[in-house]
């Protein structure tokens, strides 16, 4: 009965119920459309850091991330990689070896971090195959092609089809030195990366190093990056006894700081916003409320009690907020989807910053997560219930006979 | 003069709701002022340790050398000196000289960035060497005592006071190696750099370097960053020296200008929804007292008064109501920017290292700065708005059929 | 990050063909630059093998060193076959390397030639500063015996070394050395070098062997000399980068 008699009471003043729901509606959805907004900045900072090198997740020997030290290898096994992939969290499984040495070209030579890849199995999880600014990348796990990135390029003069030495101590202490082609140029924007950064082949490296069948880690994409965290003891489970999962939190802890610290920056946006915008349904059911009391009377008068009368008021305002909930969440996914694919290019105004170990590029992206409809629309239904509280008890308060009367 | 009075009667009439109107405009005032406020303080107070940690409000190079860090990109500033510390508007000079190198101690060696500085000078300015005690300052510019990042010290092994020999191929060619002791230990909180630096005197740098009296940057501290007198005054002092570039601090330390943007971009565009949000509050307000008053319009009109008139009372009506939700609004924003000024925010009490932005690392005590000119601004943007809001409000009062509207 | 340039272990078994005695008075520099220096400006020719032992790997290499005076040296590997004809050039302050596999000669940038460097238990202070030994430090007699000496060297306050003081235990006759300690400014000891296998080459008595011992590491290098031969006439091009790429 009272839902009829809520619905009924919004519908008789449509002209009002559309405006405050209006600005619910604008609240829910600029909000909605601000996080994610957030989300996508703080999703391409996280991208540049796992899917232009780290991975959201990496397998290693537990001392290697902290030291990289070249005899921390593990033997690569291919039926563990498709295990891995068999996962449906994993989207895809990479190995690497790492090595660090001289590359020379033409009377220059520089320090240099070598990372021996399997193209195919690289793509599935870092993006750097998207990421050239020259040539091509290599589709085959073998042969002496090189991927430099665009400083390191650069300080050698090198650009693709040129030849490069690289000079390192293999793992049993002899020389390892070979020739390398350049087949391409990457740039991610990261600066160190871009500076010292080479992608070989997996097999080259293996062969140079003297680490043969062995790598250094396992990278791994995963479907939802923000929730590697809770995967980490479920593949931990998959592998054998010494090796470590890292999710990327604890790669890049200054990173996993700063997304901690949004979801406090999230809360005090929302809380703002629906301050505003709670103002304004505080108003309207003032108004409603002092603009039926002639009604609220013949209601007491025939016999209901002030609860109900309260009940009323707070479902209405109840009622208020889902329908604009349910409206300003469609338009704030809408405008989210309108701007997730590629966004808004900002390099005219600003170029990309670095920040926490990631880059945040110079484009207006937004990236659509759950997390960001649910938590504003339960507060939105909160902030509408207690500003419909203070109306409705005012309502419930009601005098039969003075609001008869009309006062 | 009637109108502005029936106007205002006519707000009054509904006490409850003009109040939370006014409150939700004020509200929205204070925060967009105190926040805006509040960031303009922390931008500032971001820019100036950047600068006085890194190059300047201004920095002199020569050309080239601040996109390749190439070494012999140095230059001698001895002719310059005089006349950039004659400036009013100069604070201070901070001539440098950066060497890359090898650290070496009795169990590791590492590469390092030797800075060579003007001690006196730079214990002023730069925030890490202020932190420092004062018998831990370096004393002139040719001992051998020197300052180590803490990262670096630890891997070398060390301890203050200990020695460590600096190798470094000098202008010539050749390797030269010297030896420096431990003299302080700074922290700045940034890793690379807490694990490479190596400050000491300047000119022992440069006879090291083999490039006596040389410097690679002069950092300029001005007194009123961005003057734009002071910096033609610099350009005609520097256009003698046809090899020599005058860059501003945002493309000396582009990453922190580029956060800055970044951040207040994002803050601008939740000023607009705010006021968004506001502006729609006061359209429903006004609608609702139009349609409130429909009876008493229909009078109004029957009476022979022509619908601008009521045009009229209802742009009054918010005008009023944005007027005084400017002066209340920015009676609380200037409250809360007061208080900012005057205690900021310390977040010392829930973190307990220093905050980091953009590669500048600054104290966690968030102060604003008065923009008086923005908040006046801001706060004419919303009584424009308000009026704004009225637009509707007042096309459906003139639109009121008297006969109709009385029958009500 | 390490680099491992072969050059610096190639380079360092030039310190093994300076340590020649013939006279002695108890002149201690004298005594020391006898041990330490007595090759300036003459040349040698010797073949080499240098074992290494590390905690991950244990390797050997047969070299063949050429030297003129302290500046100029070059040593070329012999065995394994992997690395065979893997040469190292130092002329100078400069080094350079060349690789045979793919016929390249690389420099070694300044910043990569110093420090400890993986796999070798050598550093650059020993192979820049050796022939300054004299220079660097101040010595002291701590005992004398019929067998020989034990010489505290102190460095002098600003001498450019990062050791806190060496001590060399000299043997008298023939006058050779038999241990070099390291030690840290906390006069803890960090290194020793232990020379023996004492033979006559010429009219010179030579430790044939040598053995590099970090002592917070169970790692070391030993260096053992099959065959050396002094003062022959060597060509100047021979320390150059052709000739370096040449054989």
């Amino acid at each position: 009965m009272l839902w009829t008699m809520a619905v009924r009471n919004l519908w008789r003043n449509r002209r009002r119920t559309l405006l405050t729901m209006s600005a619910l509606m604008v609240s829910v959805a600029l909000l909605i459309l601000s996080l994610g907004i957030f989300s996508g900045m703080f999703a391409a900072m996280l991208a540049s850091a796992t899917q232009q090198y780290h991975g959201h997740m990496v397998i290693s020997v537990p001392a290697y991330q902290d030291r990289r030290q070249l005899h921390d290898s593990f033997p690569y096994s291919r039926q563990l990689l498709d295990r891995l992939r068999e996962r449906d969290e994993i989207l895809g499984a990479a190995p690497r070896l790492r090595g660090f040495g001289l590359v020379s070209r033409a009377g220059r030579t520089e320090a240099g971090e070598l990372l021996g890849i399997d193209p195919g199995r690289e793509q599935q999880v870092t993006s750097l195959n998207r990421m050239l600014t020259a040539g091509v990348f290599p589709s085959s796990g073998q042969g002496n092609w090189v991927i430099l990135g665009r400083g390191l390029a650069a300080k050698l003069e090198a650009r693709p089809g040129d030849e490069l030495v690289f000079f390192t101590q293999a793992a049993d202490g002899s020389i390892g030195n070979d020739l390398l082609q350049v087949t391409g140029i990457f740039a991610t924007g990261d600066f160190t990366r871009d500076n010292s950064l080479a992608l070989v082949s997996l097999d080259w490296l293996q062969q140079l190093l003297v680490l043969p069948g062995r790598i250094h880690e396992i990278a791994l994409a995963l479907r939802s990056p923000m929730s590697a965290a809770k995967l980490v003891p479920v593949i931990s489970g998959q592998l054998p006894p010494e090796l470590e999962v890292y999710d990327w939190g604890r790669l890049l802890p200054e990173m996993q700081e700063v997304i901690a610290s949004y979801d406090v920056s999230r809360f005090i946006l929302m809380l703002i916003l629906y301050a505003a915008a709670g103002l304004g349904v505080l108003n309207t059911f003032y108004m409603s409320v002092l603009e039926r009391v002639r009604e609220f009377g013949v209601l007491l008068a025939i016999g209901l009690k002030p609860a109900a009368i309260r009940n009323l008021v707070l479902l209405e305002s109840l009622l208020l907020g889902m329908l604009s909930l349910l409206a300003g969440s469609g338009v704030g996914v809408f405008m989210t989807l309108l701007l997730s694919g590629r966004g808004i290019d900002l390099s005219r105004w600003i170029s990309s910053v670095t920040y926490a170990g990631g880059t945040i590029p110079p484009r207006l992206r937004t990236e659509l997560v759950v997390d960001n409809l649910l938590l504003p629309g339960l507060v939105l239904l909160l902030v509408c219930l207690l500003a419909g509280y203070l109306p409705a008890r005012r309502a419930s308060r009601l005098q039969p006979v003075a609001a008869l009367r009309g006062d | 003069m009637d109108l502005l009075r029936l106007a205002w009667r006519n707000l009054w009439r509904n006490r409850r709701r003009t109040w939370i109107t006014l409150a939700a405009l004020a509200f929205s005032i204070m925060l967009v002022q105190a926040s805006h406020n509040l960031s303009s303080g922390v931008y500032a107070q971001m820019i100036e340790s950047g600068v006085r940690a890194g190059s300047g409000h201004l920095t002199v190079y020569r050309s080239g050398y601040l996109n390749s860090r190439d070494e012999k990109l140095s230059f001698d500033p001895r002719g310059l000196l005089p006349d950039l510390a004659r400036m009013p508007a100069v604070e201070a000079v901070l001539p440098r000289l950066h060497l890359g190198g090898l650290a070496q101690s009795s169990r590791e060696s590492r590469g390092i960035v030797l800075t060579g500085i003007d001690p006196g000078k730079e214990a002023l300015i730069n925030p890490f060497l202020r932190r420092l005690p004062k018998d831990r300052q370096l004393p002139d510019g040719v001992s051998r005592k020197a300052l180590l990042g803490d990262r670096l010290l630890r891997e070398l092994q060390l301890k203050p006071g200990g020695k460590f020999v600096v190798t470094l191929q000098n202008r010539q060619g050749e390797m030269i190696s010297e030896l420096f002791r431990v003299h302080g230990v700074i922290h700045t909180g940034m890793r690379e750099l807490d694990r490479s630096l190596v400050m000491i005197g300047r000119q022992r740098a440069a006879e090291l370097a083999g490039v006596p009296g040389q410097v690679h940057e002069l950092a300029l501290i001005m007194k009123d960053a961005g003057q734009p007198a002071a910096v033609a005054q610099l350009r005609r002092l520097l256009a003698a020296e046809r090899d020599l570039r005058l860059v501003f601090w945002d493309e000396a330390m582009a990453n922190l200008a580029n956060a800055i943007k970044l951040d207040y971009a994002s803050q601008k565009f939740i000023f607009l929804i705010i006021l968004m949000i506001v502006t729609i509050g006061v359209v429903n307000t006004l609608l609702m007292s139009v349609m409130e008053r429909s009876r008493e319009f229909g009078t109004i009109l029957a009476l022979g008064a022509r619908p601008a008139t009521l045009h009229r009372l209802l742009f009054l009506e918010a005008l009023i109501v944005g007027s005084v939700g400017l002066l209340l609004g920015t009676l609380f924003g200037s409250l809360a920017t007061w208080y900012l000024v005057a205690q900021g925010i310390d977040l010392r009490h829930w973190i307990d290292s220093e905050l980091e932005f953009g590669g500048v690392v600054f104290e966690p005590v968030l102060r604003a700065v008065w923009d008086p000119l923005w908040m006046l601004q801001i706060g004419l943007y919303v009584v424009l708005l308000c009026v704004a809001a009225a637009l509707y409000p007042a096309y459906r009062a003139g639109r009121i059929v008297p006969a109709v509207a009385m029958r009500h | 990050m390490k680099i491992p340039p072969l050059a610096l272990t190639l380079c360092w078994s030039l310190l093994l063909l300076m340590p020649l005695p013939r006279c002695y008075a108890l002149d201690l520099p004298a005594l020391i630059r006898e041990v330490e220096t007595r090759y300036q400006g003459a040349s040698s020719h010797a073949l080499v093998t240098m074992e290494i032992r590390t905690a991950h790997w244990q390797r050997s290499l047969q070299l063949e060193i050429w030297s003129q005076g302290r500046d100029r040296f070059l040593a070329r590997i012999k065995a394994p076959i992997k690395e065979q004809g893997v040469a190292t050039l130092k002329v100078d302050q400069e080094v350079w390397n060349y690789l045979p596999k793919v016929d390249r000669v690389l420099k070694i940038p300044p910043s990569m030639m110093g420090g400890a460097w993986m796999g070798s238990h050598l550093t650059n202070d020993d192979l820049v500063k050796a022939n300054r030994i004299d220079r660097d430090y101040t010595f002291r007699l701590l005992e004398e015996d019929a067998q020989g000496w034990l010489i505290e060297a102190l460095p002098k306050p600003d001498a450019p070394v990062v050791w806190g003081k060496l001590l060399y235990r000299i043997k008298r006759t023939p006058l050779v050395p038999v241990l070099i300690s390291y030690f840290d400014e906390e006069m803890v000891e960090v290194r020793r070098i232990h020379f023996n296998r004492v033979r006559q080459i010429g009219e010179r008595w030579v430790p044939l062997r040598m053995l590099i011992e970090p002592l917070e590491k169970q790692e070391q290098t030993l260096l053992e000399y099959s065959e050396i031969e002094f003062d022959l006439p060597l060509a100047a091009t021979l320390f150059s980068v052709r000739s370096l790429k040449r054989h």
